[in-house]
């Protein structure tokens, strides 16, 4: 066949481009800090870095960034990215624990811009959001960013501008230890993040005025009859039943999904097949970064097994697993060690089974190995409803709480009992969870009956103890809703547009913070400028700057409100927080 | 080592005690702010053919803009006989202001016009209130109230559900019910319920914003409404097949 012929010749071209100049071709290309080669404790320091990567790799104590956007090459097509530094996804930063950085972002777009480290500790007026920090920056205007970099691990940075992030306006962070110790022989960064040839406001637009728009893996007739065969006439129908009558779909698992969005490897599609490099018989560290908009992924690298390090940048108790769930913004450091001389797929696929993008890691460039299949459609069962443990629903199907509930470590959350006031959240909420319960020990929707290990929140032990171990003294709880049909989501029943003033947390105080997803999707929160101890039961708790909830799922958070001044608390799925899932924290 | 982190704790807080609340300076711009949008939707335009092998072209459309609660609407359906020389029959035209009242209800009141397009004859003007969104088993709603310049109070219910067939395409089945609390002499309408209209329409996307369909309706007059057809020997009921296009912008 022709088209055979010209692949191969295709797959010669890319074999002798790569082999010829790896370093030439992927600077050519978004993301030039993504280079095969990765690093090494041979090119640990910041010169070699420099020669290596170009603008690239950005460290020291200056640093310039200039957001502009700009004609790139990008998923396949030609679009208008948000560039920093010529690059979408921006530079690698690169920064060392204790020293003092000074960011100058000058701003060469036609609307004002900023930059969120995110999970940064530092001063609230460095942090970076438009209209609490800072009042943005103007086109043409450059901010200084100066704070001292009190932390290590991996992070990352984006635009809190409208929906700047969308358009690639993201990039990684790196902070090494100030011994300068990766933990492996090598190290790469594995950023992920969704890209769309739609403008963002018009994404947002199809959300609200026509529910369900990108979602095309809805329930037909022939599920039906697949559902009456397997549950037989009445069960099947009573099922539906349900979710009809509370006007829910069971299969709404991501709002915006492969059907606009192309998913991206460090910049790249997969069909790029972006390399990562080792050599025998070293260890790698991959440091994982969710910098999508609005996509969970499920990352695993079939036949290798998964050290995980580090959850948000903070070093966890090492435990091994075959899969990670990575919800919107979170990080996760693994260590893994390939065998022999072997390739491996990197393979991320968005947890509604919509898309996947994959990469390779091998001794070789060019190589690659075979693709796993996406897994069929998930759906959501009755815990997502928050009924979990109610008798009446028996028979149907199964939650994975019932089923674990024998051998559930107790955690503190699942003592406080949640009440809902007679009329719900208002309008904007168009479900409450009457149970909601504790699910830190369930995978997540897709991945209950998988047979390997999946990270879970239970998994996470913190590797030191945290300096403030005071009881809590102040309980705030804060309900995560939404009304899916008008794409209203909210804290509380209300935007971020109705609410009269902040959330306060009294400075000094040791917070509990109890939140209750009482909606039907996933939502990865996001508390600015402090850590968020989660109480899953282990000593010491792990902390995490992005805390994921699963529908009808509550969860306590200890906070210690050690950093005056506000800060931004909002879901970070974009159109979420757009949409008005946004708090202020005021610290005071 | 408890007592030590506690201490090492609160030496931390003695230390910044100088903190002090943060007022955000009015003059910047809001972190979040309120979006407003709209949408023009084109349920059905279609052309019908009646088993009295009458052509009608019809449509049935809804405009609206705003924000999560408050929405301004205009609603408009209508059909035009072909070849019979008379003006075009305006169902309804109403411009209403809305105001969402529960997650899936929104509660309509503005003004309305109706009756036959032409300088010579009357139209029906009237107040109108409706009950708007989507009722438990999903099924999209529009249930009016309108009262006339006469004081004459008449209601009209709306209801489609949609089966998907495919990923883009569906079975829709709809109903319109008609009626009227007191008689209208003015507008030859008897009390009681005037009509009933079913239709079941099977739609195939081309793309979420364009998906022409085909399907089929029947209707029929009603309580005093059919005896007042029978009366005039007109049929109560008719039948007919339709073609057309729902979109969206």
């Amino acid at each position: 066949m022709n088209n055979k012929k010209t692949n191969e010749r295709r797959r010669f071209i890319k074999k002798m481009t790569y082999s010829g100049s790896a370093l030439a071709f992927t600077n050519s290309m978004s993301a030039s800090w993504a280079n095969p080669i990765g690093r090494t404790k041979a090119t640990a320091d910041a010169a070699d870095l420099t020669t290596n990567y170009g603008d690239g790799v950005v460290s020291g104590n200056t640093i310039d960034l200039t957001v502009a956007q700009q004609s790139k090459r990008i998923a396949g097509g030609i679009s208008n990215p948000i560039t920093v530094n010529g690059l979408s996804p921006g530079p690698l930063i690169r920064l060392r624990e204790g020293q003092s950085v000074n960011i100058n972002v000058t701003n060469h777009l036609k609307d004002s811009t900023s930059i969120h480290w995110h999970g940064f500790i530092l001063p609230f007026n460095m942090d970076g959001v438009p209209g609490i920090a800072f009042p943005g920056i103007e086109p043409n205007a450059t901010f200084s960013y100066q704070f001292d970099v009190k932390q290590n691990g991996t992070y990352w940075y984006h635009s809190h501008s409208g929906l700047q992030e969308q358009l690639g306006h993201l990039g990684p962070i790196i902070i090494d230890p100030s011994d300068g110790d990766i933990g492996a022989d090598r190290e790469h960064v594995i950023l992920l993040s969704d890209w769309t040839f739609e403008d963002p406001h018009t994404v947002f637009r199809h959300l609200k005025v026509a529910e369900g728009y990108y979602n095309y893996q809805q329930r037909t007739i022939k599920d039906t009859v697949a559902e009456i065969k397997k549950q037989g006439l009445m069960n099947a129908l009573k099922e539906r039943a349900m979710w009809a009558e509370m006007r829910m779909n069971p299969r709404d698992i991501l709002d915006v999904t492969g059907s606009t969005y192309t998913y991206l490897m460090n910049g790249r599609d997969a069909s790029t097949n972006w390399t990562a490099l080792y050599k025998p018989n070293e260890s790698v560290r991959l440091r994982l970064i969710n910098g999508s908009a609005m996509t969970y992924f499920d990352f695993r690298i079939p036949g290798l097994e998964m050290m995980v390090v580090a959850a948000d940048g903070q070093p966890i108790k090492p435990v091994t697993v075959d899969e990670i769930r990575i919800a919107v913004a979170e990080t996760y450091d693994v260590i893994v060690k390939p065998k022999g001389a072997t390739a491996y797929t990197l393979y991320a696929q968005s947890m509604d089974r919509s898309g996947y993008v994959r990469g390779t890691l091998s001794t070789e460039l060019g190589a690659q190995v075979k693709i796993p299949a996406l897994r069929a459609m998930p759906e959501r069962g009755m815990a997502a409803m928050g009924m979990g443990s109610m008798s009446s629903m028996d028979g149907m199907a199964h939650s994975a709480t019932m089923d674990m509930s024998t051998n559930k470590k107790i955690v503190p959350v699942e003592n406080i009992a949640i009440e809902h006031n007679d009329n719900g959240h208002g309008v904007g909420a168009s479900m409450i969870a009457s149970n909601p319960t504790s699910r830190l020990d369930e995978p997540g929707i897709g991945l209950e009956d998988v047979e390997h290990r999946v990270l879970l929140y239970s998994d996470l032990v913190g590797a030191n103890p945290w300096p403030d171990e005071r009881e809590p003294s102040q309980t705030i709880e804060l309900h995560l809703t939404g009304n899916m049909e008008r794409y209203m989501w909210s804290f509380d029943g209300l935007k971020f547009s109705e609410v009269k003033g902040p959330v306060n947390f009294k400075y000094g105080e040791r917070i509990r913070l109890i939140l209750v997803n009482d909606s039907m999707m996933d939502h990865p929160i996001h508390l600015h400028g402090m850590w968020m101890e989660l109480e899953n039961g282990n000593y010491p708790a792990p902390r995490k700057h992005t805390i994921s909830l699963k529908p009808s799922e509550k969860v306590s958070l200890l906070i210690s409100a050690d950093a005056p001044g506000n800060w931004a608390f909002h879901c970070h799925l974009l159109y979420h927080m757009e949409a008005g899932m946004f708090r202020i924290v005021s610290v005071s | 080592m408890k007592i030590i982190n506690t201490i090492a704790a609160w030496s931390i807080v003695v230390v910044c005690s100088t903190a002090v609340a943060q007022e955000i300076p009015s003059d910047w711009p809001q972190p979040i702010k309120e979006s407003y949008t709209g949408r023009v939707l084109f349920d059905r335009v279609e052309y019908t053919r009646t088993d009295d092998e009458e052509n009608v072209g019809v449509w049935d459309m809804v405009g609206w803009y705003g924000g999560d609660t408050y929405r301004l609407y205009f609603k408009s359906e209508g059909e035009n006989k072909q070849d019979d020389g008379e003006p075009t029959d305006i169902e309804r035209a109403e411009l209403l202001v809305s105001k969402l009242i529960m997650p899936f209800w929104e509660l309509q009141a503005g003004i309305g016009a109706r009756g036959t397009l032409s300088s010579g004859t009357n139209m029906e003007n009237y107040a109108v209130i409706s009950f708007y969104g989507l009722a438990p088993y999903q099924f999209e709603m529009d249930n009016s109230l309108m009262i006339n310049e006469d004081g004459d109070i008449s209601f009209a219910v709306e209801a489609e559900y949609e089966i998907r067939v495919t990923q883009t395409s569906y079975l829709q089945p709809r109903l319109a019910l008609s009626g009227s609390l007191s008689k209208s002499e003015r507008f030859e309408r008897p009390s009681g319920f005037n009509s009933v209209r079913l239709g079941l329409r099977y739609r195939v996307e081309f793309s979420r914003k364009f998906s022409p369909y085909v399907g089929m309706y029947w209707s029929r007059n009603l309580g005093n409404s059919a005896d007042a057809a029978r009366l005039n020997e007109e049929s109560v009921s008719e039948t007919g097949f339709v073609f057309g296009a729902r979109f969206w912008f």
